[in-house]
């Protein structure tokens, strides 16, 4: 129990080791002398790309607004022609059409030899 | 602080000369931030303009000049995650991929055997490298911030806007997980060299 707890402790401080190499392994960095053109460019093609994008959804705002104004105006002309609608109510003109009285057949008379 | 919060101000304002002597200021030191996060050297650069791009369009956001600093390493720590987890996708590293030639390098340079030369330092990065790969990301940053950056823990939670506590417990977790990696592959790699 003793050795494996030392071994842990051991590998513990090889680990602190390791990364204390590693960090002399790498140093900070001194960037190449395009960095800051790069930079600059990768900025600017950003801001190119939200301008497009932001003409695009004015475009599209624009001719929507435009749109909704045609479509009103179509609605409100053509409600003026619109002819009188009928007052009586879907059930009652098929109650009317469908009267005993428009039926296709008679009702059945049974004659006295018959009833006999 | 390496700057005056005025120039932050300036910068944040959209003048382009006082946000080059901000990037001027921090990018070396970013930059080895970085490089000491994913270990790899070629694509530092990359990431460190993903971090300074990220600055330059959430400087409107910034209220004070205490918290400019841990705000920068929290792009930084983010820039870095997002492109490991990217990295991971790409391609799954594991452990296997630390060589036997590899730990017994990280064994000897832990044991300060060896001298360190450009060939040795580039197999310590390497070894590091495939020894983080066994935690997840978020882990691999935070560890890589306290353990290679030296940062406290009271750094740690400004960056993170996290309780110390909580942080202690992750870190020892992520610690735990490295060090279990390093111990068996040091075993195999010393059971294998000792083969006849």
């Amino acid at each position: 129990m003793d050795h494996q707890n030392h071994q842990v402790g051991s590998d513990d401080a090889r680990l602190d080791a390791l990364f204390e190499a590693y960090r002399a392994a790498c140093p900070d960095l001194e960037p190449g002398a395009d960095f800051m053109p790069r930079l600059w460019q990768k900025i600017e093609a950003r801001q190119g790309m939200s301008a497009v994008f932001g003409r695009l959804a004015r475009n599209l705002a624009t001719a929507a607004l435009a749109l909704s104004t045609l479509l009103g105006l179509a609605v409100s002309f053509s409600g003026s022609r619109v002819t009188q609608l009928p007052s009586e109510s879907y059930v009652e003109v098929l109650a009317e059409e469908h009267n005993s009285a428009n039926l296709d057949f008679e009702p059945v008379r049974l004659t006295t030899a018959e009833q006999r | 602080m390496l700057v005056d919060y005025e120039l932050i101000l300036r910068a944040r304002a959209g003048d382009g000369p006082a946000f080059n002597q901000l990037v001027a200021a921090y990018r070396k030191r970013i930059l080895g931030t970085i490089a000491r996060t994913i270990g790899r050297p070629e694509d530092v650069e990359d990431v460190g303009q993903e971090v300074f791009l990220r600055l330059y369009y959430s400087l409107d956001q910034l209220r004070s000049a205490e918290v400019f600093e841990p705000w920068l390493y929290r792009l930084t720590a983010n820039a870095a995650y997002d492109y490991l987890r990217k990295r991971r996708r790409r391609m799954e590293s594991r452990m296997a991929d630390l060589s036997e030639q590899q730990v017994l390098l990280a064994d000897a340079v832990a044991g300060e055997k060896i001298d360190r030369d450009e060939g040795q330092k580039k197999r310590i990065r390497e070894a590091v490298d495939a020894l983080l790969d066994r935690v997840s990301e978020e882990d691999r940053v935070l560890l890589t911030l306290k353990e290679v950056e030296g940062l406290s823990l009271k750094e740690l939670g400004q960056i993170y806007h996290v309780k110390e506590n909580a942080l202690k417990v992750r870190l020892f977790r992520a610690r735990q997980r490295v060090l279990k990696a390093f111990t068996a592959a040091r075993k195999q790699a010393v059971g294998v060299s000792s083969l006849p």
